[in-house]
């Protein structure tokens, strides 16, 4: 089992940071955590680094915190409860949907429409954060994952 | 579909449990019902007000049965074949309070059934706005009443119903530990908390008894613990046909002893003053009262019993088995019947270390 990696408070910013640039978030609530080199967790529970190590040294921990963005090259996509807990904080990169288009997207459906954006958007429906999108000239690219896609129309 | 035959062995059990003919007669009744369509609101992510307004845009009907617990709903059907709209929600709560009998009676007409599955199909569900979980499954987690900041242990959590439950009470502060022993179950485990956004939890593989030793060497102590242990599911009849055929009196016992040394090392690691609900989903006295009774005698004067009140009609625990007298103190735990309350069975407990 690999070990998963708390990130240093300057490992924490350069995210932050690159977060910032593409969303306008200003900071993530809780520690960070990473298995592999790809995934970000955050950790808003009150354990520090070193109970956190202590319980990894006892079991194997399957899980901390809740997968929040993965690193894409130099980009960071945002999960469906990465939007969901950063909403507040979310306030560029953001691309509205309607109610149909919300349904196909839900359904794990690219979208075919122009944006006038490029790189990783914020699929929003009304108040509903939908994870993100890759915006490209004419579509939106789809990666709500299998178990999270609705089957049927509504 | 057919309600399978309880064994001879298992109905002689739930008689002596409900001597009284019309009680027995009852719980067999209710077993033929399918159990209602329950959620939880995951109030981390969208509070009860607007999940319901939600949902009955979409035609479903809901019903809140507690007034001190708003995120706890019943789905009683869908308003069949009807476009639905503000309008029509506002005017249905206008006219239910003004001539409630007709308003109920009326929607009660056009109400279906949900299809199988729907709940789990919705966009809300698939958003994480709600959980489905059986009523009698929430109730050990009103007992334990987890707030903010609090260190807590749930030592068998997959699938998870709980675990999100009490993260969501802590409002995702102080740690959870959320164990279960099984990979297959701690993925389901796993996927439920991502879908509820549950952040302030670790989820950890061990065998429950060492992983409390575990962390007792290493000084771990916790505020709260809930044991909702392993069980034979003779609370789970409603809605788990397989219990009749899996039920079996060698396999109650052997979960005894399990349950014994769970609760065991699981007390180890109370603070002093810290609560532990012991719960299951099971009617026999050999894993609820019996394994209160070891506790109580293996930790004298170290824990007691506490009283719990829940929102459901709760019978006392049984202080005489068969040949077994327990300790009188087990009174004060709940057993709840599915024919009490439109529910599964359940047993909840809940023990305080004083020492």
């Amino acid at each position: 089992m690999e070990y998963i990696k708390i990130l240093t408070e300057h490992e924490k910013k350069k995210i932050e940071q690159k977060l910032n640039e593409q969303f306008g978030i200003k900071g993530i609530p809780g520690k960070i955590v990473m298995r592999g080199a790809e995934r970000l967790s955050v950790f808003t529970g009150n354990a520090d680094e070193k109970e956190i190590r202590k319980i990894e040294e006892i079991a194997p921990i399957e899980k901390a915190g809740v997968y929040f963005a993965k690193l894409i090259n130099e980009d960071i996509k945002l999960t469906i409860e990465g939007t969901q807990i950063l909403q507040e904080q979310i306030k560029k990169g953001i691309f509205e949907i309607n109610d149909g288009q919300a349904e196909e997207w839900m359904m794990g459906r690219e979208l075919n429409i122009k944006t006038g954006l490029r790189g990783f958007v914020v699929m929003k429906n009304r108040s509903d954060l939908l994870g993100c999108g890759k915006a490209s000239e004419n579509k939106i690219t789809n990666f709500i994952p299998k178990s999270r896609r609705l089957k049927n129309r509504g | 579909m057919k309600t399978p035959e309880l064994k001879p062995l298992l109905a002689e059990r739930l008689k002596l449990l409900m001597p009284d003919k019309e009680d027995f007669n009852s719980f067999l009744e209710i077993l033929k019902k399918p159990t209602q369509n329950s959620i939880r609101c995951n109030t981390l992510k969208i509070s009860p007000e607007e999940l319901k307004e939600r949902l009955e845009k979409k035609g479903w009907k809901i019903s809140q049965p507690f007034i001190e617990y708003k995120e706890i709903m019943i789905v009683d059907g869908k308003i069949a074949n009807e476009k639905i709209t503000d309008s029509h929600i506002n005017n249905k709560h206008q006219s239910a309070s003004a001539v409630p009998g007709a308003s109920a009676k009326d929607s009660e007409n056009k109400l279906q059934d949900l299809a199988p599955g729907e709940l789990g199909r919705s966009l809300e569900h698939l958003l994480g706005y709600y959980y489905v979980q059986e009523i009698a499954s929430m109730l050990p987690v009103l007992a334990l009443k987890p707030k903010p900041g609090e260190t807590i242990l749930d030592l068998c959590a997959a699938p998870g119903s709980k675990t999100t439950q009490i993260a969501s009470k802590m409002k995702n502060s102080g740690t959870l530990i959320a164990n279960d022993v099984n990979l297959g179950r701690i993925r389901i485990l796993v996927t439920n908390l991502e879908r509820c956004g549950i952040s302030n939890t670790i989820v950890t593989r061990n065998q429950g008894f060492m992983l409390c030793k575990k962390l007792k060497s290493q000084g771990f102590q916790f505020d709260k613990i809930l044991l909702d242990a392993p069980c034979s599911g003779e609370g789970t009849l409603r809605s788990n046909k397989a219990t009749y055929e899996m039920w079996n009196i060698q396999s109650v016992k052997n979960l005894s002893n399990i349950q014994k040394a769970l609760i065991a090392s699981a007390i180890d690691l109370l603070k002093k003053d810290g609560e532990l609900v012991y719960s299951t989903c099971t009617h026999s006295p050999e894993e609820n009262e019996e394994v209160l009774d070891f506790v109580l005698n293996k930790f004298k004067g170290i824990v007691n019993v506490e009283k719990i009140n829940l929102p459901v009609k709760c019978r006392v625990g049984l202080t005489k088995w068969n040949a077994e007298q327990y300790n009188k103190d087990v009174e004060k735990a709940c057993r709840i019947y599915p024919q009490d309350n439109d529910t599964e069975g359940f047993f909840v407990a809940k023990l305080r270390r004083i020492k």
